[in-house]
């Protein structure tokens, strides 16, 4: 076979890449033919990723980034509730180990570092791609655990499409989701918007209570735990999202992408609590705007793209008390701000088939204003505890990669970041790759590199406790592994990889109580993370319109604390970082028939300690993690529209559970979707 | 094999995978009932555990025998303690555990160590002083009141407002008693002590000691004593060095203050069994008799990689007990020193042993 000859690989179903317009209404469930060829894209020379394809991403509208991630990935997802926070975290680092970016901007919040993956609805986003370890640098820095690449695409049937989709819940829950397109050659244009809500007061028998019965004379005679509801969990959030696009067809994009979001949320008393749930407000409410003009050049052996950005956060949480009816006292009161603006250009460059070169920077300008309490002052007067801090984060990356023979491939990145007034030291990193067998498409990839991450504005600066004499975060970390992919022509299509990875952490920020009773960050730990990341995709063609799809992906992630004892009777050292389990995996299988498809998806957490010295008590660890959801759809084909009618059951087996300590988690729970798709025409 | 057949075999092999994945998450709820027979004399440890985690704990220490008991409160009693717990105090044969952020204070036989009762829906307690049989006052942070309680009824019974605090930032901390009134520091954004008039359940009077005094104790002399923790810097409330005042109780005046270096971080002001020698914690462990006109130029224990975070001392033996939260995610250790400074015994107990209360 030569260079330009193709093999022809059957990777994807219909149904996984149907533009949303297309419905189970009327689709053709075989295997479809993905040419790859052997000369594989240059820009993926050495890197580990996850693709998730339109199928997890689109599965319905109730879902955030969160669940998705769950049940298509083996990265970390630690939730704290029903659309209450969750962070991600890749092979065993923490969630401020990992970077994300939307349509290239990044957005991590700057004052914490981390992002809420439960604010994030999975149906905003076309196309979501996972870095891992050392891959991420190839994007940006900070990503020492990896990178969550978000991206939105212009691709939008032609003429005016519509979607128009609502769920129907548990729990009093109502999703609302629709979207409207117009795509020709030049324009395509699209807005979406999606409504959620719920009181999202769900029962479940508190086991860290008891309630007391007395006699007349106040003496317990018994004592039971009690069926309680989440109290103070209810949240409504409304997101909008507007793009227009405009190709010249002369090799020019235009771009613009406008997200908004309104978010009002309680967060959920803890089973810990004997607080009246109705004397207390903990309320968390978020107004965000991110925007990105882009701007794409693209030639037969060079491109260049131009982005700018701008995103602001509102945030503002509040803990009252209620002192008397209708009284209540502001006990917290925190508001923070965060102004951020955005520019990026990059190019690419191919002067011949064997050498690609591209050139990246970027810099985001963070304007942040933290106001956490009103205090009165010695003088009787009032004043805000807080801070107010700019900081100016450049990014800039040069690569060249080079590919002397269709079977190997090498890549040297090299990045640097500027924090402030603070450079770290120039990030390297070099992957190479090579095809071992045609027969299978066997690759062998390994990739290598330091990284930093430099302190956020809350490690520095936040009052009180910020700490600006932090050091960067610094890591080394390596990766190899195997990838291969092969089928039969409408039999079935298999691919898979397994990845051993190995990083050390040095100067690990984390945050510890004060004997002035708050928290401060220090430079503490030194963690070896290591393992093994595997994953498996496949689809079969059973008979003529069925199609049965599944995709597995397991870690193996020990991550150690490696650091020195802090005193003798320190007894973490050699231990499982908290809340890391040693193992993930998960499980989506899907089986479609004509218009009716079933969807069966499984996660799994092996246990996670709570205390750093790994004890296996009751608060110590939480048990092996366990869940499974199903969904069953059919597609029906009118005249004038397609209709889908979906149930997702979540929680299947009815599991009695806790995520994180003290935070209850729902029992079996159901959803009913209907999504109507007019045809215009 | 026909069609009908192959999608037979593959929803049961779908159905046998299902069945194979789900195994039952097996929660350990530890739904115990032990008994408990607790020495007479001893020392009873709280835990707070690590904020919004609700891994608060109760441990006990025998000096006698010396061995530990963790966990006492959730084995004796079939659930856990809560989130944050603050502080203990024994009042007539019965211990009164301060769960902070559980909003809860659980009562409980201490020789058994089972409940007998609870008074829930406080703000943010911190410490209850017992006036008499029939009322006992409960401190707050958040909050500009101090709660009355009847701990017969275990009913809360009123409130003292605070004057020139806040609803919402308020912070009442440690109480002591001299005849009918009681005296207790504000601390958080606060720079008081105020007086209480405990026939009236009125604040009468108050005394400026400097930036949040953090602790204060009664010596033998009727003295009072107050730790002041500085604040921190940036503070809008004001950063100063952490000073140590005397206060006749008698003119309620300060008679004399010790001052610190600026940055340092005491706490946990700690008087011996006779009330003539303070302790406190600041970094190592200080120690000063009440009669001495200056601060003592070394630790009385050095600091040895340790975070010290809680001290207590033997009231009968003179022996000093300093708690270690070592990373704050394990279990904190205890050490246990002569009044010489020699190191007796250390124990592990709960995450981050924060406050000591002694069963005598």
């Amino acid at each position: 076979m030569t260079r330009s000859k193709s093999i022809i690989l059957l990777l994807a179903a219909s149904s996984g890449i149907l533009p949303f317009q297309e419905t189970t209404a009327h689709a053709q469930h075989q295997l479809r033919e993905v040419v790859v060829t052997a000369q594989r894209p240059m820009k993926e020379i050495g890197v580990q990723k996850t693709t998730l394809d339109s199928a997890m991403l689109k599965e319905n509208i109730a879902l955030s980034m969160a669940d998705v991630l769950t049940f298509n990935s083996s990265i970390f997802v630690k939730s704290y509730g029903r659309a209450t926070l969750s962070t991600v975290a890749f092979r065993g680092t923490s969630p401020s180990h990992t970077q994300m970016t939307w349509n290239g901007m990044r957005i991590n919040n700057p004052m914490l570092g981390m992002t809420d993956f439960s604010t994030i609805p999975s149906y905003f986003i076309d196309r979501a791609t996972l870095l891992h370890g050392t891959s991420s640098v190839t994007e940006t820095g900070g990503g020492l655990g990896g990178l969550v690449r978000l991206a939105t695409t212009p691709d939008v049937p032609e003429g005016f499409g519509a979607q128009y989709v609502q769920g129907i819940g548990s729990f009093s829950t109502f999703d609302e989701f629709a979207r409207f397109t117009y795509g020709n050659d030049h324009w395509q244009v699209s807005t979406r918007a999606v409504y959620s809500s719920s009181p999202n007061d769900y029962k479940y028998t508190n086991h860290d209570k008891k309630l007391n019965i007395y006699d007349d004379n106040h003496n317990i005679i018994a004592q039971f735990h009690p069926k309680e509801r989440n109290h103070s969990g209810a949240y409504k959030d409304l997101h909008v999202l507007q793009e227009v696009y405009y190709n010249t067809l002369r090799g020019d994009r235009f771009g613009i992408n406008a997200w908004y979001i309104h978010s009002n949320r309680e967060l959920p008393l803890l089973t810990t609590d004997y607080g009246d749930a109705s004397s207390f407000e903990n309320r968390q409410r978020e107004q965000t705007f991110r925007g990105v003009l882009s701007w794409d050049h693209t030639r037969s052996n060079w491109r260049t793209g131009v982005k700018g950005g701008y995103a602001h956060t509102w945030l503002a949480y509040d803990y009252r008390r209620e002192l008397s009816e209708t009284v209540w006292a502001t006990m917290t009161r925190s508001r923070s701000t965060v102004n951020t603006v955005y520019a990026q250009a990059e190019g690419e460059y191919t002067p011949s088939r064997q050498w690609y070169f591209t050139g990246n920077v970027s810099a985001h300008q963070h304007l942040v204003k933290s106001a956490d309490k009103d205090v009165i002052l010695q003088d009787g007067s009032k004043d805000i505890v807080g801070y107010d801090k700019g900081r100016v984060e450049i990014s800039a990356s040069a690569s060249a990669k080079w590919q002397p023979d269709e079977r190997i491939g090498m890549s040297v990145v090299l990045r640097e970041d500027i924090y402030g007034n603070k450079c770290a030291p120039v990030i390297p990193a070099f992957f190479i790759d090579g095809l071992l067998s045609r027969q299978g498409n066997v690759m062998l990839k390994a990739s290598i590199s330091r990284n930093y991450r430099f302190p956020t504005l809350n490690d520095l600066y936040f009052l009180p406790g910020g700490n600006p004499d932090l050091k960067n975060e610094h890591g080394f970390s390596y990766d190899c592994g195997a990838t291969f992919s092969t089928g039969i022509d409408g039999v079935f299509t298999l691919d898979g990889g397994v990845t051993w990875f190995d990083s050390h952490i040095n100067d690990w920020i984390i945050w510890l109580p004060t004997t002035k009773g708050f928290f401060s960050p220090r430079n503490m730990k030194k963690v070896h993370a290591y393992g093994i990341e595997a994953k498996a995709n496949m689809g079969v063609q059973i008979a003529k319109n069925w199609l049965l799809e599944l995709n597995g992906s397991f870690s193996w992630t020990p991550s150690v604390n490696d650091g020195d004892k802090m005193s003798d009777a320190d007894m973490s050292v050699g231990k499982q970082l908290p809340y890391v389990p040693r193992r993930s995996a998960s499980l989506t299988g899907r089986l479609s028939w004509g218009t009716w498809s079933f969807l069966y998806k499984w996660a799994h957490y092996s246990q996670r300690f709570t205390m750093s010295s790994n004890e296996d008590t009751i608060t110590g660890h939480l048990p092996p993690y366990y869940m499974s959801n199903i969904a069953l759809e059919k597609g029906l084909s009118l005249r004038r529209l397609d209709l889908s009618l979906k149930l997702a059951v979540n929680n299947l087996f009815n599991e009695d559970y806790l995520s994180v300590l003290s935070r209850p988690m729902p029992g079996i729970n159901f959803e009913f979707f209907i999504s109507i798709t007019p045809k215009f025409l | 094999m026909n069609r009908h057949i192959r999608l037979t075999l593959l929803l049961a092999a779908a159905l046998g995978i299902m069945s194979i994945l789900q195994s039952c998450m097996k929660w350990d709820y530890g739904d115990t009932d032990e008994e408990f027979a607790i020495p007479p004399r001893g020392l009873f440890i709280t835990n707070e555990g690590n904020y919004q985690y609700g891994n608060a704990t109760l441990s006990f220490y025998d000096p006698e025998s010396t061995t530990v008991e963790n966990g006492i409160f959730f084995r004796a009693n079939g659930y856990k303690l809560g989130d944050v717990g603050q502080s203990m105090t024994i009042h007539d044969g019965k211990g009164w555990i301060v769960v902070n952020n559980s909003h809860v204070i659980f009562s409980i036989n201490t020789t058994t160590l089972k409940e007998v009762g609870r008074i829930e829906n406080f703000t943010a307690a911190r410490y209850i002083h017992f006036v008499n049989n029939r009322k006992a006052y409960v401190t707050q942070l958040w909050d500009n009141r101090i709660f009355i309680i009847d701990p017969t009824t275990y009913t809360i019974t009123g409130y003292i407002t605070v004057p020139g605090m806040e609803a919402g930032t308020g912070s009442t901390e440690q109480m002591v008693q001299d005849g009918k009134y009681v005296y207790c520091n504000c601390w958080s954004y606060q720079n008081r002590i105020i007086k209480i008039d405990t026939e009236t359940d009125r604040v009468v009077d108050d005394l400026t000691v400097g930036i949040q005094p953090v602790s204060i104790a009664l010596d033998r002399y009727g003295k009072l004593w107050a730790l002041t923790d500085g604040g921190y810097a940036g503070s809008p409330y004001g950063y100063e060095a952490p000073t140590i005042c005397r206060i006749d109780i008698a003119t309620f005046t300060i008679e004399q203050r010790y001052t610190m270096q600026l940055g340092e971080a005491p706490s946990k002001l700690q008087l011996n069994g006779a009330g003539d020698t303070l302790y406190w914690i600041n970094g190592g462990i200080w120690r000063m008799p009440v009669t001495s006109t200056s601060l003592p130029a070394e630790p009385f224990i050095p600091s040895r990689q340790t975070i010290y975070y809680g001290l207590t001392i033997s009231p009968e033996t003179g022996d000093v007990y300093i708690a270690d939260a070592i990373d704050y995610q394990q279990q904190g250790i205890v050490y246990r020193y002569s009044p010489t400074g020699t190191l007796l015994d250390q124990f592990y107990v709960g995450i981050i042993p924060g406050a000591f209360c002694w069963k005598e």
